[in-house]
């Protein structure tokens, strides 16, 4: 595995000027909507007093942008990864790559590790940066610049550091729940082609419904269900909504960085589940299949 | 180099040792059973129609083919220590493969990274060479700048061996007299060996040292360019004793500038000799004689 870090820069060197474009266009229209455009709030908000309405606001459009900016790099990516194993041959460059001496485990995992964690992170961090610019015209525009310099920064930064490494330590886990999806999807690209995710789609929805009308056994409708909600709350939710902790901005945001540790520890704790040694176990046959394929690939490449 | 199994062991010199070697894809036989050896410091011509087995036999060696039999390159298992191996022999397996998206000098950064014994200040002086330039993405050369540009890479590497597949096929005479000049003084340094197919035979012969002949998957002819003036003789002679030299049950009858010439395994007999004068036999005629299909030879003869 001592080729990876390469491999993992061939991504870099392929994707970055995509990645700084899905960065910089949407802040950049954002920043230019905000600025230009007319903000319009409910009557709700607009009874918040100027520091609370300006407290929810800098808040509320950082975590969307941070959101948008994640989900766009994050979708890319996960097409990106579920379409690796056979972009190479459109340009026949993958017999180039065959040349090289890097295994074909690595070459495998280099895209997934890239693609699946390290974007979806970069895009968070990244998000989050992005989103004080966008935070500072959203405010500036509806309750003055000088309210957004009076906010309590400190304790807005560090609610949203903890919010981002709530995230962030949450992004392995969500992986490691959807590995077996994200590895079929990959497998089923790599055999058929285009076909692949769409006959992938057709072929589960096919086999879930059979069990359940045929034999009363929903049970592939009920572990792809579990898989994607101990994915989705790996990242957020595991413990609780942060929500009850307090419903007004000012009050709660104190609360958060504590509920997002308790939230962290119960996503931990999920991952004791038999399901996941068994997402896991599969997921290891679809890689090693992946990894056979490629290998035999290699002489019809 | 023979095709005698006997001559087929490996002794410390030998840079590629096979023996029975067969690769099948199914039902069909790609190579079929056969037998030879490289030893350091040869240029080794690989010959054969489209679909002969010579790609499948390259990738073999590289260890992208599963063979059958015995085969040791650079006294390694080629499948198994793919990895090891493709850091002492360099493979270029076609033409215009090189990732499209990438620019000359991240590939020498990749390779810097990927390549154990890569040299990218050896790249940059051989790319100087050319008319490539470094910033150059690869998708705006053309065919035969992308394969000097491979070459200039792949002569980069310090290795032992070089596999060349093709490497000049659709390019113009200019870019594969380019190709081969840089091949020669750049690479071949006497120790190092070469082994290429092509179907360019005329414009490499003179670059070769041995010949290996592949004929629907079995290896035909594997000799040195020295061996094969002893051991083939050539007959010009005059169509008037056409008939004569038929009778003598030569390999291959011809036409030459000016006449007729048969080709002959060996010394004919002192009354058929006496009847021409004795030619160099070229190794396209050689490989006509060596690789026709017996059914088409009643055709034209």
């Amino acid at each position: 595995m001592k080729n990876l870090l390469p491999l993992m820069l061939r991504e870099w060197l392929q994707h970055r000027f995509a990645w700084a474009l899905l960065v910089l266009v949407p802040v950049a229209v954002s920043l230019l909507l905000l600025s230009v455009g007319s903000i319009q709030l409910d009557d709700e908000m607009m009874a918040m007093g100027p520091r609370q309405l300006s407290l929810m606001l800098a808040v509320l459009s950082m975590v969307i942008t941070a959101t948008v900016l994640l989900m766009l790099l994050a979708t890319t990516s996960l097409f990106i990864a579920l379409g690796s194993p056979r972009r190479d041959h459109g340009d026949r460059s993958v017999e180039f790559w065959l040349s090289m001496p890097s295994g074909h485990a690595e070459s495998l995992l280099a895209p997934m590790l890239v693609h699946l964690l390290l974007v979806p992170a970069a895009a968070l961090v990244i998000g989050y940066v992005a989103a004080i610019p966008v935070s500072m015209v959203v405010v500036g525009r509806v309750t003055g610049l000088g309210e957004w310099f009076a906010l309590p920064w400190g304790q807005i930064l560090a609610t949203l550091a903890a919010l981002l490494l709530r995230t962030l330590a949450g992004l392995p886990m969500a992986v490691l729940w959807l590995l077996p999806l994200l590895l079929a999807a990959m497998l089923a690209n790599a055999l058929f082609r285009r076909w692949g995710l769409p006959l992938l789609v057709v072929v589960m929805v096919l086999l879930a419904q059979g069990l359940e009308r045929l034999f009363g056994q929903p049970v592939l409708a009920d572990t792809l269900g579990a898989l994607l909600f101990n994915a989705a709350t790996s990242l957020a939710g595991a413990g609780g909504s942060p929500g009850e902790q307090g419903s007004i901005p000012l009050e709660a945001l104190p609360a958060l960085p504590g509920w997002a540790l308790r939230d962290f520890a119960a996503a931990v704790q999920r991952l004791g589940q038999p399901l996941l040694v068994g997402a896991l176990l599969v997921s290891a046959g679809f890689f090693a299949a992946l990894v056979a394929w490629r290998r035999r690939g290699a002489s019809v490449a | 180099m023979t095709t005698a199994e006997q001559q087929a062991a490996p002794s410390a010199d030998t840079l590629v040792s096979a023996r029975h070697l067969s690769v099948r894809y199914g039902r069909k036989t790609a190579v079929d059973d056969v037998s030879f050896t490289i030893p350091k410091g040869r240029v080794v011509g690989l010959l054969g129609h489209n679909g002969a087995g010579k790609s499948t036999l390259m990738k073999a060696l590289v260890g992208l083919a599963a063979p059958e039999g015995e085969l040791s390159v650079l006294g390694l298992h080629p499948q198994r220590d793919r990895v090891a191996l493709l850091q002492g022999a360099c493979y270029i397996p076609d033409v215009a493969i090189l990732p499209r998206w990438a620019r000359v000098d991240e590939l020498i950064t990749l390779m810097s990274r990927l390549q154990p014994r890569f040299s990218a200040q050896r790249a940059r002086q051989l790319l100087a060479r050319t008319s490539v330039g470094l910033s150059d993405k690869v998708k705006s050369l053309s065919k035969g700048m992308v394969a000097q540009a491979h070459l200039a890479l792949v002569a980069s590497i310090d290795a032992r061996l070089m596999i060349l597949d093709e490497p000049t096929l659709g390019l113009d005479v200019l870019s594969r007299k380019a190709f081969y000049e840089m091949l020669i003084d750049e690479w071949c340094d006497g120790e190092r060996s070469v082994l290429v197919s092509t179907h360019q035979v005329e414009e490499v012969e003179s670059l070769l040292s041995d010949v290996l002949m592949l004929n629907e998957g079995k290896l035909v002819l594997s000799i040195s360019l020295e061996e094969v003036d002893r051991r083939f003789v050539a007959l010009s002679h005059d169509p008037a004793v056409a008939e004569q030299m038929a009778a003598a049950h030569p390999l291959l009858k011809y036409r030459v500038q000016g006449g007729s010439a048969a080709l002959f395994d060996g010394e004919p007999p002192p009354h058929v000799q006496a009847l021409g004068r004795r030619v160099r036999p070229s190794l396209v005629d050689l490989f006509v004689a060596l690789t026709r299909k017996p059914e088409l030879d009643r055709q034209h003869f």
